[in-house]
């Protein structure tokens, strides 16, 4: 430390922390540039894959529209998660049933889900996986499309679904059959949908929105 | 001229075979166990570490006049941080299906031993030319690596490679699900390694 420095450590500070100051400017700026150019894209991706997703569940549905009013539901342990539901509309501007983005923990990791009603809430329309990391050749079946799991969903009434072992997975009812192997999986499914589907039956009466 | 040119033959393939980061240096473990199960995401992964090892010993290798010792750690940091975090933009921005495949497993890259350990042992110590053999041959490495790993395990797991049928094997194969499991990424790392050892021994001997 030099003399000068010493009088007036900050000196002595620039001296010695210049480059990783001046790195963290480049490499920040660097960052928020790419992220303000590739930001749109990445939110357009978000929601081509939603639209796909819910598309796909409730059939005639071309495009989505944002209930005003997020709903935040309990997920136990004094968290809440504010769930963003959107009203499916056909070509015609008739309202075809609601969907929404939920999650819950699995064996693996999260399990994010679409699900969707229909336009009274009364019956799921059915789920798809918008991510999950759950054992290949195991969990990752609840990721099959039409697959026996999925197609449990199909038509089962609003209401707390049961995880059974036994049963018969084409009835459709609010007992749904576990995979085989995949009991902590397919009770994670069960499980996000009967803390999400109730709660937000409620707040969508609650806003007088459901017909 | 000669001899940097050999020296930098060697360097690159060096990454490859003797100084083979996963077979030789055991480096990269996490992601060589965690997104082999298919070569599709194997290969992004390979790339993606390409990418950062490149940019991290650009960086590091220009600035290594200037590096003081006890602000070296930090600058590698901050350097590996911001090729990770483009690296996962790039990813989500233009291909969101391999980024959501892939989940955590590109931002963990900044904790990658290998990247760390090659601006530590050559960027921070060598010219830009031989950082820059070093990054290729050191990703190259990996990336075959991790290819060669995923392709047997998918071939075994699903029947399949690149996701499309083989054919006159798939037809007759029957999937052997725990190669997708993490244990076929335990039991075929282990085998490779076991071929590495044996093959080393025998060209020494």
């Amino acid at each position: 430390m030099s003399a000068n420095e010493k009088k007036n450590p900050l000196l002595y500070f620039l001296r010695e922390s210049w480059l990783l100051m001046a790195a963290a400017i480049v490499f920040g700026s660097l960052l928020s540039s790419l992220n303000a150019a590739w930001q749109p894209k990445i939110a357009q991706n978000e929601i081509d894959k939603f639209n796909t997703l819910a598309g796909g569940l409730l059939g005639s549905a071309e495009s989505f529209e944002t209930v005003p009013k997020a709903v935040p539901v309990d997920i136990g342990k004094g968290k809440t998660y504010s769930v963003e539901v959107k009203k499916g509309t056909d070509a015609d501007g008739n309202p075809v049933g609601w969907a929404f983005v939920c999650e819950g923990a699995g064996f693996a990791d999260k399990i994010k889900l679409v699900v969707a009603t229909d336009i009274a809430f009364e019956t799921v329309a059915g789920f798809g996986v918008l991510s999950s990391f759950e054992t290949p050749g195991f969990g990752d079946k609840i990721n099959i499309k039409d697959g026996f799991y999925q197609s449990q969903f199909n038509g089962t009434p609003v209401t707390k679904l049961e995880l059974t072992k036994i049963g018969d997975p084409e009835k459709v009812d609010d007992q749904i059959v576990s995979i085989t192997g995949a009991t902590v999986t397919s009770e994670a499914v069960v499980s996000i949908f009967n803390t999400f589907l109730l709660p937000i039956k409620e707040a969508l009466q609650e806003q007088n929105l459901l017909q | 001229m000669s001899d940097n040119k050999i020296s930098l033959g060697k360097t690159f393939f060096g990454g490859i075979w003797d100084n083979n980061p996963v077979l030789r240096l055991l480096l990269g473990m996490c992601p060589m166990l965690a997104v082999t199960a298919a070569v599709k995401p194997a290969l992004t992964m390979g790339v993606s570490v390409i990418f950062v090892l490149l940019f991290s010993n650009i960086v590091v290798s220009s600035l290594r006049h200037q590096l003081k010792p006890h602000v070296r750690i930090l600058m590698f940091t901050l350097t590996i941080a911001t090729a990770v975090t483009i690296a996962d933009l790039y990813l989500k921005a233009f291909m969101p299906e391999m980024s959501a495949s892939l989940g955590p497993f590109i931002p963990l890259i900044i904790v990658n031993c290998i990247i760390i350990g090659r601006a530590e042992a050559c960027a921070s110590k060598n010219g830009l030319v031989v950082s820059i053999i070093d990054a290729l041959g050191m990703g190259a490495g990996f990336t075959i690596t991790l290819c060669v790993l995923a392709a047997i395990r998918e071939v075994l797991a699903t029947g399949m490679i690149f996701e499309q049928p083989i054919p006159a094997f798939t037809d007759f194969y029957v999937p052997w699900a725990g190669m997708g499991m993490p244990v076929g990424a335990f039991i075929t790392l282990g085998l490779m390694l076991g071929a590495v050892n044996l093959i080393t021994k025998k060209t020494q001997a």
